[in-house]
């Protein structure tokens, strides 16, 4: 039997105002074990493992390391005891050496605090060889791959003789191809006597590699249970919390002409690193094209370029047989709508007003909304509609005139829709239009997407979730490392294939 | 609105009860201190005109910082930018003579065009070179400072005077007075509605306000970002400008050595309590004149050094400024309480960092 080595007991924390992040959670690790933490998008994951490292309180509850029980105040505590954290970010210092990082705030130093280079560097390289991490520690960061980097992470925590290992999804970082190799060095380093915790929500990769599972769902721990008799089934259903399978409610209609002609297009950065390759796309009017893909296989690129907040190297935008791919931002609102995955930054102004929010794009396009020869905001116009726009999408506010930040994210997103949809534009461009919503909200965003469509709209979506994609699309392509793979029609494909082709990118 | 009236009255209180402490400890009487100060700058007509006078160039550089860090734009170069519309005006009102009605909006003109000339390069260093207004502008208030004086020393050096300075401008500029009142308040009030009403009223001002608090939203809503951001830096150069117009103007009618020194640094001050509120700006421009103003018969009347008011000031702008930040936190506290007892959980320690933070991000 393996000893217990962590105890997280009853957490508890909220993030002010009232976002209940952890409800009550109990988790225990076990010495030597991979342990995975999954569960959705702000299901509580980061932030529980957060909580363990020092990096934020709970509101309540305690931790137990070896028995005792602990609070770690900062990172540097935790370190101290001998658990350790590596990040989605990585945090190194890319004009130092490979041996120069791992040592930093550490060094051993001789007389006069002076840095003993020898015996640094040697040491490294001996943990370097004791992993096989084949670095060479000489090379400059700047030089060496982002899997390379993620592998100096760890070794800095290996080298502060760290004994419990957190990684916060390790693979969103690395390509397909590397993705074994971490999976090795992290059995190897499990075998010496390591506990890890390895937070996913790719649930391929937790079958394949954990001994034991947490899944954690809006905060809550559903269940901890043994990865050998988990499926991924199984899995998805703990961690959305319902059957999953949508069924399909999209109806068969006429589609019309095309209305979004994308082709041939080209984007790299920096020069020599090919972000998109050759992306060739139409979409009809009244037809639904959805984008899958493994998020950072070229999704966002594809988006900016779209909206115009990145110029492509080669390649054309046509819209309605108008050529587009100079057009600006301005320019393109007038045919396309744009709901963003990023509601906070890009989709919506939180300290400004609900009505200001709505307000936003339509101030430019429909001269309803000034008078003056466009020059004066006419309030009456704007007050009607930002009350069409409450009511036409059941907004739950107080008044149009609160903050954006004091609705839901539900209600944000609905805001957000409500504004987009309201322009009224051949094609709509829907990035993650339902990430982070309850069941609830997406059932009633799907609704006015699919409403869109009737009333013959084109639409591309995008979505890390296939099960949205297989609902709604009249067509899927598959995005792989900046290429699009696959052009399938939904009807005769399935959620298997396109998983795959996600993760290999075709027979090619 | 009520909350932020609040916050600020209580910080102004605040202070001022600082203040009174500080004047207890080195011994005088803060009753009679602070009635010296209020009788002396707001107790009769002649007075009170002198306050008003005053306030001009303090709330004309204050609306020209608020707007600019409301709108995005970190123009910090008032002082430059009055300094430039200072000479203009001067030079306009030393070789241009015209009737008054018409010289007094030539010299206006002329005096925001200086101002917008000067904030104007610092655009221009930022379409062209990427080179940041924060730097820029601040740099551009060393190079106008140096050539406002090159300029009274040399070209524009009156003969015979002891010290740098200018000779008049003709009479037809000078702001008309009626007894003590100056019209150069008249100007900033039409000014300051003009300001109003674009930064709230029209499609610009939506713009600029919704630029300053998320650009990149503005940007892809269609909002033409490098557009707005020139007629900002050009409008609020022009307030500055401005200011340095109406001192010329309404004062001096010269230009001397040290003109203005600290008006525009004490502008950015206001519409820094001011929360870059619009209307704000205006309110504590009129106050810190009020101190500013009365701090002269304080010293008169009672034994207090004039430099104890600039302490009061510097005590306001803390208490205001650091009140707004902690009456948030306050709420956001309260709110998170709330939640946990609604759940039946003890809170036993709220997390600080992040409510600072405003980290949401699970």
């Amino acid at each position: 039997m393996m000893t217990d080595v962590i105890t997280m007991d009853h957490i508890v924390k909220v993030f002010p105002p009232n976002v209940v992040a952890l409800d009550d959670v109990s988790v225990t690790f076990r010495e030597g074990e991979i342990h995975a933490v999954v569960g959705e998008n702000g299901a509580g994951k980061t932030t529980l493992m957060k909580i363990l490292y020092g990096m934020q309180e709970a509101n309540s509850g305690n931790i137990f390391f070896k028995g005792n029980q602990v609070r770690f105040n900062k990172p540097g505590e935790a370190i101290s005891s001998g658990i350790g954290m590596v990040h989605q970010e990585i945090l190194l210092i890319p004009e130092y050496t490979i041996w120069e990082n791992v040592i930093l705030g550490v060094e051993p130093t001789g007389y006069f605090g002076k840095i003993d280079r020898q015996k640094s560097r040697q040491k490294v390289k001996q943990q370097i060889d004791e992993f096989q991490f084949h670095l060479d520690p000489d090379a400059r960061v700047e030089d060496i791959s982002v899997a390379a980097r993620q592998k100096v992470e760890i070794l800095k925590l290996l080298y502060r003789n760290v004994s419990f290992l957190i990684l916060d999804e390790p693979t969103s970082v690395l390509t397909p191809q590397e993705i074994p190799q971490l999976f090795d060095e992290l059995r190897r380093m499990r075998d010496n006597g390591r506990t890890i915790v390895y937070i996913s929500h790719h649930l391929e990769e937790v079958l394949e590699l954990s001994d034991r599972i947490t899944v954690l769902r809006k905060g809550s721990k559903i269940d901890t249970i043994e990865s050998s008799g988990a499926t991924k089934r199984s899995l998805s259903q703990m961690m959305v919390g319902r059957e999953v399978i949508f069924e399909s409610i999209r109806k068969q209609q006429k589609t019309g002409d095309v209305v979004f002609d994308m082709s041939g297009v080209d984007y790299s950065f920096p020069k020599n690193r090919p972000l998109l390759q050759s992306i060739q796309m139409q979409i009809r009017a009244g037809e639904i094209v959805g984008i899958a893909g493994v998020e950072g296989n070229g999704q966002l690129e594809l988006v900016n370029i779209i909206m115009g907040l990145i110029k492509p190297d080669h390649g054309k935008i046509e819209i309605q047989g108008d050529d587009f791919t100079h057009a600006s931002i301005l320019e393109r609102r007038k045919k396309i709508s744009f709901v963003s995955q990023d509601r906070a930054n890009m989709g919506s102004c939180l300290n400004a007003s609900i009505s200001e929010n709505i307000l936003m794009t339509h101030h430019r396009l429909n001269s309803r909304f000034s008078k003056w020869n466009g020059i004066v905001l006419e309030k009456a116009q704007i007050n009607k509609f930002s009350e069409e726009v409450r009511n036409s999408f059941d907004i739950q506010m107080d008044s149009t005139d609160a903050e954006m930040r004091s609705l839901s994210g539900g209600n944000q997103q609905k805001t957000i829709l409500g504004r987009e949809l309201s322009l009224d534009t051949p094609f709509l461009l829907l990035d993650q239009p339902t990430r982070g919503l309850d069941v609830g909200s997406i059932e009633y965003v799907h609704e006015h997407i699919l409403q869109m469509k009737d009333e013959g709209h084109a639409i591309l979506l995008l979505s890390a979730d296939l099960e949205e994609l297989f609902r709604l699309s009249d067509r899927i392509l598959v995005l792989h490392r900046g290429q699009i793979v696959a052009n399938l029609e939904t009807e005769h494909t399935s959620i298997e294939e396109v998983g795959i082709l996600m993760l290999e990118g075709g027979a090619q | 609105m009520k909350r932020n009236l609040f916050v600020n009255l209580a910080g102004v209180l605040i202070a001022m009860l600082l203040g009174a402490i500080v004047m207890l400890i080195q011994g005088y009487n803060p009753a009679e201190t602070y009635g010296a100060l209020f009788g002396y700058s707001l107790a009769n007509f002649y007075s009170f005109s002198t306050t008003l006078r005053n306030a001009v160039p303090l709330i004309l550089t204050g609306l020209s910082a608020s707007v600019a860090f409301a709108s995005g734009p970190v123009n910090l170069g008032q002082p430059g930018q009055f300094l430039i519309g200072a000479i203009f005006c001067v030079i306009g009102g030393l070789y241009v003579d015209l009737p008054p009605f018409l010289m007094i909006p030539f010299l206006l003109l002329l005096s925001m065009l200086g101002g917008a000339f000067w904030s104007g390069i610092a655009a221009l260093l930022k379409k062209f070179f990427r080179m940041d207004e924060f730097i820029t502008t601040l740099m551009l208030n060393m190079i106008a400072d140096y050539l406002t004086y090159w300029a009274i020393t040399y070209p524009l050096f009156e003969p015979r005077a002891n010290h740098p300075q200018t000779p008049l401008i003709t009479k037809n500029g000078f702001m008309p007075k009626w007894g003590n009142f100056n019209t150069n308040v008249i100007v900033m009030l039409l000014v300051f509605f003009v300001i109003w009403f674009i930064f709230n009223r029209t499609i610009a001002g939506y713009e600029w306000r919704i630029s300053g608090k998320n650009s990149l939203f503005a940007r892809i809503g269609g909002v033409k970002i490098e557009k707005n951001y020139l007629s900002v830096m050009l409008l609020t150069g022009a307030l500055a400008g401005l200011a340095g117009g109406l001192v010329i103007m309404s004062g001096p009618h010269r230009f001397i050595k040290g003109l203005g020194a600290n008006y525009a640094w004490d502008g950015i001050m206001i519409a820094m309590v001011a929360n870059n509120g619009i209307t704000a700006t205006l309110l504590y421009g009129l106050f810190f004149s009020i101190l500013q103003t009365g701090s002269l018969g304080m010293e008169l009347i009672t034994a207090v050094p004039s430099e104890l008011i600039t302490v009061l000031q510097a005590v306001i702008v803390l208490v205001v400024v650091a009140g707004r930040g902690y009456f948030e936190l306050m709420i956001a506290k309260i709110a998170t309480r709330r939640k946990l007892k609604d759940r039946d959980i003890h809170p036993q320690f709220i997390d600080q960092n992040a409510i600072n933070r405003e980290d949401t991000k699970l």
